[in-house]
């Protein structure tokens, strides 16, 4: 797997063995180690390793726009919902097969994504993330306002499941096979992008959008473009999820706020703009999470057992380690190795320091450029700045 | 038939404990750029202060909930600030994420400790008055009153006092302010604190008459977001005159039907946002 956000070689220098580094290596090692696992594990870890590979089928969806392009979303869940919910209601209420209704989920998650993207996307910064935050919520509302059809807070029905046998234990391998097909398909598609010149762009915009549309290309094109995949990727997910036994759509598993944070929450931790680092992170985050709620050791002063407390003991965790590695696991690890390499076999550094202008942090790039946002924001309130047109915006408060 | 009266008062009851929540929120905006996602958690944590203060674990009566429900709430916040936010404040993502985990977190304690049950806060006062025809919690009406005595008084704050001056010299510009002499690590903490009380007295407020539960934070912090988007992002005027949009949309949507109280002022928030971002209060963008 590649965690290398400079290379724009392409598909074809992606499949060329020839390329393939340490890291790339390591990737491979752990996807091999991934088609294994259900040999490996217990069957209810085959369960949790299933939901865990979704999971990070969502952080990916978030980072190819978010870490790419550097617009944060704080509603991904919207797609999530979207796509399941579609492809449950399609399925229930007109018994089409799975086969069809993952594909139209697909496409209407798309057009919503679109509908939302479109005049969203023309915010910057802070007001982007605050409409993709009310997004979910809203689309929370409609669905109790509409229960009949939605079924409101307690969601719907179990749609028709994919695959199905009479043995639970097979019923599970298999659909762990299912997640592990979508997840690696998804790897490919999202990598093969983000490596692409499309996806140089995206880093662009991140870095300066105003620098990229100096040099003659559309960023609001790109970014639609980012948030269409991401939609769809989303929704694929989302739409494949309920259709198994891991999965059913209703708002705690795919629309709620938590789960719009954790999936951010993943992508940072694994590192912002890497694919691969969401990917990772993703699925461990959510196994970590997933083995709290199992430990039943009873903490001695509060007296309570430690599953009862599992989201309480996760964010106070995701607290302390976003604090610590702001930058990401995958990029530390990556340039860490790297460099700690170089030293050993000797190369030349090179006289700038060797470092490549886009594997500059995602999130300082973001950070730096919501500064400005920021700083433009708080120039629009009523005597934020004086200027020539104090009067007006006068009134003092 | 719905009371035009009754809804009347009701809109502008509620309101005004949306300003309160709303002008906190801005302030902390308006002065350090940060947007706090925690601040739903401060008003849960203004309501169970008040809790455990009115009987929950001592008997200390509705003064000394009053008292709890701001100290404890403008501590939590500080210590927010001070733990966590002051050292990443120019960090948009990162503090709009370790504000939501430490919104997620402050959630989850009472969910433990408390459960889903919701408790009942004491009333301020007791009885019912009779006004414009139909009868109102005299509860309300001391919210009501209570809430403006404070939006009176920080207004005054703000605009006549060394302290308010330096928050508002801050917010207009960081810079001009430290080259007169203003810290603003400390007016930043100043807003943070102003801020925490604000919420913490609304926590006692919304739960005095409706109930205290570990989600109770998110509604109005989901509204904050519409009454601040609509006012002007920090600023504190247009935050006022937001909470009135707000809180008249949902006592009036409310109205025609329950379900729909959630929707009407996130549509409003994504309305205003496509269509005058800067709010109703902000300053036309000089481009």
């Amino acid at each position: 797997m590649s965690a290398d956000a400079t290379a724009t070689r392409g598909l074809v220098g992606l499949l060329d063995p020839r390329r393939y580094g340490i890291r790339h290596q390591a990737g491979v090692v752990g996807l091999v180690l991934l088609a294994v696992a259900p040999y490996l594990v217990p069957t209810v870890w085959v369960r949790n390793l299933t939901i865990a590979l979704f999971f990070a089928m969502f952080a990916m969806s978030w980072d190819v726009v978010s870490g790419y392009t550097g617009q944060i979303s704080f509603g991904h869940a919207f797609f999530f919902a979207i796509g399941g919910y579609s492809s449950a209601l399609l399925n229930l209420e007109l018994g089409l097969p799975p086969v069809v209704t993952v594909p139209v989920a697909v496409v209407v998650t798309v057009v919503a994504g679109l509908l939302v993207g479109v005049p969203a996307l023309r915010l910057r910064g802070p007001y982007f993330s605050l409409v993709t935050l009310v997004a979910p919520t809203i689309l929370l509302n409609v669905f109790i306002l509409f229960s009949d059809t939605f079924g409101g807070e307690l969601g719907l029905d179990s749609p028709a499941p994919i695959l199905d046998f009479d043995d639970l234990a097979v019923t599970l391998v298999a659909n762990y096979y299912l997640a592990f097909a979508l997840f690696v398909g998804i790897l490919a598609v999202l990598l093969a992008v983000t490596r692409s010149d499309a996806g140089a762009v995206f880093t662009a915009i991140r870095e300066d959008e105003d620098a990229v549309a100096a040099s003659g290309l559309n960023p609001a094109k790109f970014k639609v473009f980012a948030f269409a995949l991401s939609a769809a990727v989303g929704g694929l997910a989302g739409a494949v999820f309920v259709h198994t036994p891991v999965g059913n759509p209703n708002p705690s598993q795919l629309l709620a706020l938590t789960v719009s944070i954790e999936v951010i929450i993943a992508a940072i931790l694994g590192g912002m703009g890497t694919i691969v680092g969401a990917a990772i992170a993703g699925i461990f985050l959510r196994l970590f999470q997933l083995y709290l709620g199992t430990v039943e050791y009873v903490v001695p002063v509060v007296d309570t057992a430690v599953a009862d407390v599992d989201l309480l003991l996760f964010s106070l965790v995701t607290l302390v380690l976003l604090f610590a590695l702001p930058g990401g696991i995958v990029r530390w690890a990556v340039h860490g190795g790297g460099a700690a390499l170089d030293n050993i076999r000797g190369r030349d550094t090179a006289t700038d320091g060797g470092r490549d202008p886009p594997d500059r942090d995602a999130l300082a790039a973001v950070r730096e450029s919501w500064r400005e946002d920021v700083a433009a924001m708080q120039a629009r309130v009523p005597g934020a700045e004086p200027g020539p047109d104090e009067s007006a915006g006068g009134d003092r408060r | 038939m719905v009371d035009v009266a009754t809804l009347a008062v009701n809109s502008v009851i509620i309101s005004a404990l949306y300003a309160l929540v709303a002008i906190g929120f801005t302030l902390i905006f308006g002065v350090g750029g940060v947007l706090n996602l925690s601040h739903g958690a401060t008003i849960t944590l203004g309501a169970f202060a008040a809790y455990y203060a009115s009987g929950g674990i001592v008997e200390a009566g509705v003064g000394g909930a009053v008292l709890a429900a701001i100290v404890v709430p403008a501590l939590f916040s500080a210590a927010v600030y001070k733990g966590l936010i002051e050292r990443i404040q120019d960090q948009p993502v990162m503090v709009m994420i370790l504000t939501l985990v430490v919104a997620i977190a402050v959630e989850q304690v009472f969910l433990v400790a408390e459960g889903t049950q919701p408790k009942s806060i004491p009333s301020l006062l007791d009885g019912t008055v009779a006004l414009g025809g139909s009868k109102f919690q005299t509860n309300l009406l001391v919210v009501f009153a209570l809430s403006w005595v404070i939006i009176a008084g920080l207004f005054y704050t703000i605009n006549n006092t060394e302290t308010g001056k330096a928050i508002l010299a801050t917010s207009m510009t960081t810079k001009g302010a430290a080259l007169v002499g203003i810290e603003s690590d400390r007016v930043n903490l100043y807003t943070w604190v102003v801020a925490g009380g604000l919420a913490g007295v609304a926590g006692l407020f919304l739960g005095s008459f409706q109930t205290a539960n570990f989600a109770m934070g998110r509604g109005p912090l989901m509204l904050s977001f519409a009454i601040v988007v609509i006012g002007g992002i920090g600023s504190v005027k247009g935050s006022l005159v937001g909470a009135y949009v707000i809180g008249t949309a949902e006592v009036v949507t409310g109205a025609i039907n329950t379900r729909l109280t959630g929707l009407v002022p996130l549509l409003l928030l994504i309305l205003v946002l496509l269509v005058k971002p800067e709010g109703l209060f902000g300053r036309e963008l000089a481009e």
